[in-house]
């Protein structure tokens, strides 16, 4: 039997409404949103456009400011290319996913933008500061993970979000690993939220969400089709077309939009009570076993993520031997660089991500082949 | 309206002040070529009065008619 703890990269299983909501979208919402104007355009569009309004409310957005991306990297691609298109100086956090990191550091090579990188510290009001102290006249924009997607590490982000506004900077917040776990708005300061529709949010893989104020402009950086001003040869200024260029995933949207309601429904809170509950079961009993480190700071604040690494073993033996058990764990790197080097894990390390559909025995029996990894490992 | 997103908020809009409304295709060519219309009969004044409120885009266009008015 397989069980997944692997949810910080994509929900699985996903609820039994979104999957109802994929099979009755693929049957029902066969046009093209935007496009056309006959019957089957026209309930296409409205579906999507009922997912678009669903997350817009959901994260305090307007329906137009909701932008559906193929994931958050595509997401944070568009915000922080777009945002800085004119150059200027950007900073970073020390914490941040290769999908910010990269496009940032990929500009700074080539001479457009400079760019900084903060420091995360498990004390907020050192993070704070560290970021206090790289605002300088030409920032334009800051780029800064909600929570980690190696430790979990939740960042001070209403405190960076008011350090932005004070400042006139742009804050780009990645929220892949807290929306869906913590209640998310932009009203929390966030000029632009960049997440996934496929896993706090558990539509299908292919969904991201781009969901702006609309205070600072973001600059295409994809052109084509968008049902709109077809005769210009221009893209459109308006949201969301500008940065909706070709056909979207409709029916992804449709299954983000449904993930949103089983979470209201749900309850938010419940949810990350549920997750809490199941990582704190994980690391009572493991954090006291002899040879288990668990990267966690006294003092930081986490989302229901839980990196460790066990026995002097390499994390990808370590995820590979709980494999063969039937346990899906990440390990390695994460697609975090920054991170790594920040935690001084150079071996990686294997995360443990449960979701809302996880039991406590279900953490128990992981516990049980962790604390006997060892054995496995020399049988 | 300048795209469907708009069109469909500005129907919403609209029609929890009770006020119907229907979208349509741009049946007209126009210079900006595909588009949706939000057609609200002979209440344009009202109609874009609401929409004004919201910040929702719009060009009237008139077809002659009195319910033949759209947004």
């Amino acid at each position: 039997m397989m069980i997944n703890f692997d949810n910080a990269a994509t929900t699985y299983p996903k609820p039994l409404s979104v999957r109802k909501a994929a099979a009755d979208a693929i049957m029902s919402f066969g046009g093209n949103a935007g496009r056309g104007g006959h019957q089957l355009a026209m309930r296409t569009s409205e579906a999507y456009y009922n997912a678009r309004e669903t997350a817009a409310e959901f994260f305090g957005a307007e329906p137009e400011n909701t932008v559906f991306t193929l994931n958050c990297t595509y997401a944070l691609n568009m915000a922080i290319q777009g945002v800085m298109s004119q150059g200027g100086h950007l900073i970073i956090s020390s914490m941040e996913h290769n999908s910010a990191a990269r496009p940032a550091v990929a500009l700074a090579l080539k001479k457009q933008i400079t760019l900084s990188v903060a420091e995360v510290y498990p004390d907020k009001e050192q993070t704070i500061e560290s970021f206090r102290r790289l605002i300088r006249s030409d920032t334009k924009a800051v780029v800064c993970t909600l929570a980690s997607n190696v430790t979990g590490q939740l960042l001070p982000y209403r405190e960076i979000g008011e350090l932005c506004r004070q400042r006139g900077v742009c804050f780009i917040a990645d929220g892949a690993q807290a929306c869906g776990i913590y209640d998310i708005k932009l009203s929390d300061g966030i000029n632009i939220l960049c997440t996934a529709g496929h896993k706090g949010l558990y539509g299908i893989t292919g969904t991201g969400l781009l969901i702006t104020d609309g205070k600072y402009p973001i600059a295409p950086i994809i052109q084509g089709g968008t049902g709109s001003e077809s005769l210009s040869l221009f893209q459109p200024t308006i949201l969301p077309d500008s940065l909706e260029s070709g056909t979207p995933n409709i029916i992804g949207a449709v299954t983000a939009g449904e993930g949103i309601r089983f979470i209201k429904g749900r309850g938010i809170d419940n949810i990350r009570a549920h997750e809490e509950r199941l990582c704190r079961r994980f690391i009572s009993e493991l954090s006291p076993v002899e040879g288990i480190t668990i990267y966690r700071d006294e003092g930081a604040e986490y989302v229901p993520i839980v990196s460790f690494n066990a026995y002097g073993m390499g994390s990808e033996e370590a995820a590979a031997i709980l494999g063969e058990k039937g346990f899906c764990l990440r390990a390695g790197y994460h697609c975090a660089a920054l991170a790594h080097a920040t935690l001084g894990t150079k071996g990686g390390t294997v995360r443990f991500a449960p979701s809302v559909f996880n039991t406590e025995a279900e953490v128990l029996k992981l516990v049980y082949y962790v604390k006997i990894l060892k054995n496995l490992q020399n049988s | 309206m300048p795209s469907y997103t708009y069109a469909v908020k500005g129907q919403r809009l609209l029609r929890q002040r009770g006020y119907p409304c229907a979208i349509k295709r741009r049946s007209k060519d126009s210079e900006n070529g595909c588009g949706y219309s939000l057609y609200v009969g002979d209440r344009c004044g009202r109609a874009a009065e609401i929409l004004d409120s919201y910040s929702v885009p719009y060009t009237i266009r008139r077809d002659g008619a009195d319910d033949d008015d759209k947004l």
